[in-house]
């Protein structure tokens, strides 16, 4: 967590901007990550079918993924909190729908009594 | 402390470029909040569509292809790495590698559209497109069959498909047969067509924020020939990523929902 008022200018740095600079070696660890489990979400489907536990699977190498790029690419990781708050709050809301949603629609053939 | 070294990049607005910079962050994160639960409703009213017709859904998906989304997917992460090593470029002053890094990820969002483009022609070709077009291509499949037994049907369409110019398209015949094995229609159509509509609508949106996305790059492209990103600058690139690596995100979960719900199912 990074205070973004906290920059520490050097001589060839005068706005140190590069104080939270992505190391290339990371950058193509996360890229080979990423890739590489789409090419298993890929071959892992393609193996398993359609079946119930599939989409489990599938959601969850996605989510990964996601996390890695939000996590390493979108620099949440150097985020100052409220940034990292606002990235949570659309997950918040978007459970909402997803809770809302549900619950009606898996309700609906209950028998109720 | 900022302020000993004033940049005319800074806003007269801000106390010091890190507070600019956070404010940018910010901004940008906000936006994508509400992106985010733009494409959550689609998601949404797709969970709850699938989760009434599983199998027309797997079987609508299986006839995607399958082949062009993992090469776009490909496209799209290699982007993503190549929107930040510019952000790295800008950061270390190093224009010429923040514009050749800026043009790869165009040249890659450009792929990208080119081979949804193939792939929607292809489809528009087969009549696979909800609606009219659809219900026609299977009505003719439905009719060249009626008469024949599910095993007759079957050598149809396979001397059919091996023909130099087949009269069916592969989705018609294949749906077809798959109700002509049942009593009744095994496969709803209708409930397909409705896949096809998801899918339209969701890659439509997608293909709509890479075009803006890619927009969005040639004026960084511009800025940075231009002078226009000195390394104090560099969240101008960075808040532009933001938006990128979310589309990118997205279709991570649009690949598996669309074209990997029918996948292994021998197409």
């Amino acid at each position: 967590m990074s205070d973004p008022h906290n920059t520490t200018p050097t001589a060839d740095d005068p706005h140190g901007v590069r104080k939270d600079l992505d190391g290339t070696g990371l950058l193509l660890v996360v890229f080979v990550a990423v890739l590489g489990l789409a090419l298993a979400n890929v071959g892992i489907s393609m193996k398993m079918g359609p079946t119930k536990y599939t989409l489990v699977v599938q959601m969850a190498i996605a989510t990964v993924q996601a996390g890695l790029v939000a996590y390493y690419f979108m620099h949440l990781r150097h985020g100052d909190k409220v940034v990292i708050l606002t990235a949570l709050s659309s997950l918040f809301w978007m459970g909402i729908l997803f809770v809302l949603f549900m619950a009606d629609y898996l309700t609906r053939f209950w028998v109720v009594g | 402390m900022a302020n000993a070294h004033a940049s005319p990049v800074l806003k007269h607005h801000f106390e010091d470029l890190g507070q600019q910079h956070a404010c940018e962050r910010l901004g940008m994160w906000m936006f994508l909040a509400t992106e985010i639960l733009f494409f959550g409703g689609l998601f949404a009213a797709y969970t709850i569509y699938r989760m009434l017709y599983p199998h027309e859904f797997e079987i609508a998906s299986s006839f995607m292809d399958r082949k062009i989304a993992t090469v776009n997917t490909v496209f799209l992460i290699t982007s993503s790495l190549t929107m930040t090593l510019a952000i790295r470029c800008a950061k270390l002053g190093d224009r010429a590698g923040l514009i050749r890094n800026l043009i790869l990820t165009v040249a890659l969002g450009t792929a990208f559209m080119v081979m949804k483009g193939f792939e929607y022609a292809h489809e528009f070709h087969e009549n696979l497109a909800p609606g009219k077009l659809f219900r026609a291509e299977y009505a003719k499949a439905t009719e060249s069959v009626a008469k024949l037994s599910p095993a007759a049907a079957a050598e149809y369409f396979k001397a059919d498909a091996a023909s130099a110019h087949p009269a069916h398209a592969h989705w018609a015949a294949e749906l077809a047969l798959k109700n002509k094995a049942g009593a009744d229609e095994v496969v709803d159509s209708g409930k397909v067509q409705m896949f096809l509509c998801f899918y339209f609508v969701m890659t439509g949106i997608h293909g709509i924020h890479i075009i803006v996305g890619l927009g969005c790059i040639l004026w960084l492209v511009y800025e940075a020939a231009t002078g226009g990103i000195p390394p104090e600058n560099y969240s101008t690139v960075e808040v532009v990523s933001l938006y990128w690596h979310l589309v990118d995100a997205i279709w991570l979960f649009l690949m598996p929902l669309l074209y990997l719900a029918g996948a292994g199912m021998g197409h």
